[in-house]
């Protein structure tokens, strides 16, 4: 067993009928490339080609699966093929598009509009290095996630989810367009029931019920998601992670520093999406637009010298507490 | 080749078995399988058919009549039962995966070899002698195998294995074997149900003393009778081998040599698992592929 992971096809493979220009990301699913189609339009073909079943020597078109890891391959080729699935009931500005799905040296491709950009995750660190109070303007967080939810609101019209959406998939196109990426981890779960491999979650932007496998999900879970980005937007920082806030929450300290530099109402939004209890959420994208977008004016509560103390009192008797907290629980297992 | 088998499988007091055994052969070689799922941990039953079939299926695939290198494809069956039941437990997102135990016995050209994993044992019975037998992969078992000084003393629970297929760690395991077999040699297989009730020098009295389809049944009986209000399932198979020129044939004995080379007899049961990944076949990817692009072309044309 090779721990190398498999060589990604060189520049100038032609791949059904799209020349390979260069290598742009890789994951533990396989190779993304720029490429180059018939028509001189560019773009993005996923390779399936999970680095943990399959080897690939430099030089050579086909990967190469062990027969013992043959049936992982194929379980690992069905989300591959869900995701093609998913992609290609939609066609959304905001969702990223599938265009192609062929299958070639004995694997299988998916083509894709090439988007020229950063993600979203990219601008956060960028603007957080600035060390301002903003990380960015409220009004750049509205039009932004005004965009995201109308493409989820189409995903989850269709009856899927994404289930990992993070900074790290919104894509902000050159154009300035808002675009959701990486739709791996999507499940057309809306309709069906049980047979599914639960997906993987990004710890700070899953909800609770992520973690936990009996409870069911819906598009409240997308929306937990949504308000976690939002925060990173104000914050610079993901959220703490779902257990964690179940076992101590300072969202609440967290989101109240915050009054005065954002509105009230987006505060609010962000609390209200990122409620613990999924039926406390808003239950659809709809609902949560029209919060998003309601008009009138904006109220922003700044705080008084005396809350602004009593704030920092708090991290540091929460800081304290923590601390007795972890003392408490090292001597309870001890027992 | 030519030789007699018998099994039999009972319940015991338990509410259900999780024992499976059965045996397949071609013209030129045959395979003992026995699993026992374990208790513990969910669906045991289903671990020991999923165990068997992926063996019985990868035999099947192999011995073409004789499998080419019986250690890789013993070393080959296991590892591919143990991610057969992970896939399974994953597949359905089970918290914790079934486990089984396994015994895989395989007999070509007139030798058999063997592994085990965890507590189901095989015995190979020469004249009236005990010639070898799987030292199981349990707490108690390799505490005597210890020299008696290092050995713990403390009673040890014998039912703790540190080694099963199903589990997230890598099973242990060994082959052994060829060992060449002689007229009326006797290999069975069993899981624990009858060894812990049942000694060695009982079970290797009844294989020697009696043909194998009264040695397989009274064993049993003698096991279940033995485990009184508790006992566990009881399973055991046992094969008598038999030189192909001895002229002297067991009633209702198997030859393989009027069989064409293309035949496979098994008593395993396929069929458990519609495997979800297995259907995936070129056919089904190619299905995959097109309605995928189906869709493409419906979506692209609404837009337009």
């Amino acid at each position: 067993m090779s721990k190398v992971k498999p060589s990604p096809l060189p520049p100038d493979t032609v791949l059904g009928g799209y020349r390979v220009i260069r290598r742009v990301a890789a994951g533990g699913f396989g190779v993304v490339y720029l490429a180059i189609g018939p028509d001189g339009q560019q773009v993005a073909i996923k390779e399936y080609l999970p680095a943990s079943l399959a080897s690939r020597e430099p030089g050579t078109l086909a990967p190469q699966v062990a027969p013992e890891k043959l049936s992982l391959y194929r379980l690992g080729l069905k989300s591959f093929f869900e995701e093609g699935r998913s992609l290609a009931q939609i066609s959304h500005p905001s969702v990223v598009s599938v265009m192609n799905f062929f299958r070639e040296n004995e694997t299988v491709y998916m083509v894709m509009n090439y988007l020229e950009g950063a993600s979203l995750q990219d601008f956060i660190i960028t603007a957080r290095d600035l060390k301002q109070a903003k990380i960015f303007r409220e009004s750049t967080i509205r039009s932004l996630f005004d965009e995201i939810l109308r493409g989820l609101r189409i995903v989850h019209q269709h009856k899927m989810l994404h289930l990992d959406i993070k900074p790290a998939n919104i894509f902000i196109t050159d154009d300035n367009k808002a675009v959701l990426i990486d739709f791996g981890a999507a499940r057309e779960v809306l309709s069906k029931e049980g047979n599914f491999i639960r997906p993987m979650y990004t710890p700070g932007f899953a909800a609770p019920e992520m973690y936990r496998r009996d409870s069911s999900m819906g598009p409240w879970t997308d929306i937990y998601a949504i308000g976690a980005c939002i925060y990173a937007c104000m914050q610079g920082y993901p959220p703490s992670e779902a257990p964690q806030r179940q076992a101590s929450d300072k969202m609440a300290v967290a989101l109240k520093k915050l009054q005065g530099v954002y509105s009230d109402n987006l505060i609010e939004v962000v609390q209200w999406c990122m409620a613990l209890d999924p039926l406390s959420r808003p239950q659809s994208v709809f609902t949560l637009q029209k919060e998003l977008n309601r008009g009138g004016e904006r109220r922003y509560t700044k705080l008084s010298m005396g809350e602004k103390v009593r704030l920092q009192f708090d991290s540091i008797v929460l800081g304290t507490k923590k601390t007795v907290l972890r003392a408490t629980e090292m001597s309870k297992k001890a027992k | 080749m030519k030789f007699s088998v018998f099994q039999v499988s009972r319940k015991g007091t338990r509410a259900k078995n999780e024992d499976r055994m059965g045996y397949c052969y071609t013209r030129g070689a045959a395979v003992l399988l026995l699993a026992d799922g374990m208790g513990g941990h969910p669906e045991g039953e289903v671990a020991a058919q999923l165990a068997l079939q992926t063996v019985a299926a990868l035999f099947q695939k192999q011995a073409q009549p004789e499998l080419p290198d019986i250690s890789a494809f013993l070393n080959e069956a296991l590892m591919a039962a143990h991610r057969q039941i992970l896939l399974y437990g994953l597949d359905r997102g089970m918290l914790d995966s079934p486990r089984t135990t396994i015994v895989v016995a395989v007999v070509q050209d007139g030798a058999v070899s063997w592994t085990h994993c965890g507590d189901s044992r095989m015995y190979l019975v020469r004249q009236a002698a005990l010639q070898t037998r799987t030292r199981d992969h349990s707490m108690m078992e390799q505490n005597l195998l210890r020299p008696t000084s290092a050995r713990r003393t403390d009673k040890i629970n014998r039912n703790v294995l540190f080694t099963c297929l199903g589990s997230p760690t890598k099973p242990v395991f060994n082959v052994s074997g060829p060992v060449t077999l002689q007229q009326g040699d006797k290999i069975m297989l069993c899981s624990d149900g009858l060894w812990s009730s049942v000694t060695d020098q009982a079970i290797v009295k009844a294989l020697s003393t009696k043909s194998v389809d009264l040695a397989v049944p009274d064993l049993v009986e003698d096991a279940l009778r033995l485990g009184g209000d508790s006992c566990d399932n009881v399973t055991c198979i046992a094969l008598a081998w038999e030189t192909p020129d001895s002229l002297d044939s067991t009633r209702g004995s198997i030859s393989t040599e009027s069989i064409s080379d293309g035949v496979f007899a098994s008593t395993v049961q396929a069929g458990w698992l519609d495997s979800a990944a297995d259907d995936l076949d070129d056919a089904a990817i190619e299905r995959s592929i097109a309605e995928i692009n189906e869709a493409i072309r419906r979506t692209a044309g609404k837009k337009a």
